[in-house]
């Protein structure tokens, strides 16, 4: 069985030599280093992102400060747009401004 | 962790580093354009083939962690994952290329020109199961050792010896009127 097996094995390397190597054509190097040059340009657009992230929050996922940023702005916005609303009231703002256009009544002539 | 020579090149062609590119395609483009050939038997095939798995390196290439497989046995891996699928998209091709090719043994005498034994060969390497092929060319073409090529088919050395030893015997048995000098 051994030497049978090493008898297919001689047979298999003698006829397997005989169907010879084909050379790489020019062409395909071409594509492939045209697909290098698309891929590395499409990680070039994509590395400010990359570097914001890793300003921020080395090693996350991109979606990650991006989800906290938007969260932030939402939060901002919010807050921005609705509590000074809700803390003034439209006369208290009147009062406010007729004080400021009054001039103050103090008498610095006197003596003390 | 042993030593993988093409690490540094992958590194840098994953920062975009042209040169470390060509380096790599210099390396392994000719005998992954062979390998793909002799499994798909058509070189238009081939060729999107390992174009294909080329593309599948510039995509991982900045994210290609070392120590965690050596990369000619994953480029390997991709290439061979390529043309399996290439072969089932087209299922009968391998049983109809069987049908075809002729009784060798009535024109046995006429069959001992270089061109007409190469043609010969690639059929019945054509007969074999994919997997049977993928052995056999690893291990005769490709001069991988049986611990490299088991771990690029992802089985065991022992599962492999049995892919040879059947994927030779079938081309002994089909080619067996061929006078070979060994």
């Amino acid at each position: 069985m051994g030497k049978e097996r090493m008898d297919d094995r001689a047979f298999a390397d003698a006829v397997l030599r005989e169907v010879p190597s084909v050379a790489v054509p020019a062409v395909l190097e071409a594509r492939i280093l045209a697909d290098f040059d698309a891929a590395a340009a499409r990680r070039r657009r994509h590395g400010v992102l990359r570097r914001w992230r890793d300003t921020i929050w080395p090693g996350a996922p991109l979606w990650k400060p991006a989800s906290v940023l938007a969260l932030s702005l939402l939060i901002g916005l919010s807050a921005g747009t609705l509590l000074p609303a809700a803390s003034q009231s439209p006369v208290a703002t009147a009062q406010t401004l007729a004080l400021l256009d009054t001039t103050p009544a103090l008498d610095l002539s006197g003596d003390l | 962790m042993s030593f993988d020579p093409d690490a540094e090149l992958v590194a840098r062609a994953g920062k975009g580093d042209r040169a470390a590119a060509q380096a790599l395609m210099a390396r392994h483009l000719p005998a992954m354009l062979n390998l793909a050939r002799r499994m798909l038997s058509g070189q238009a095939e081939a060729e999107d083939c390992v174009q294909e798995a080329f593309l599948r390196l510039w995509t991982h290439a900045a994210r290609w962690q070392p120590g965690r497989a050596k990369f000619e046995t994953w480029l390997y891996r991709v290439t061979l994952n390529q043309c399996y699928d290439r072969l089932r998209r087209k299922p009968q091709a391998g049983l109809e290329v069987a049908e075809n090719v002729p009784d060798p043994a009535p024109a046995a005498d006429k069959m001992l020109e270089n061109s007409g034994v190469t043609a010969e060969v690639e059929a019945a390497l054509a007969t074999l199961p994919e997997r049977q092929r993928a052995a056999i060319l690893l291990c005769h073409y490709q001069e991988h050792g049986n611990a490299e090529a088991a771990e690029i088919l992802g089985i065991s050395v022992e599962a492999l010896e049995s892919l040879l030893a059947r994927g030779r015997r079938t081309l002994r048995t089909k080619l067996s009127h061929l006078r070979m000098g060994a």
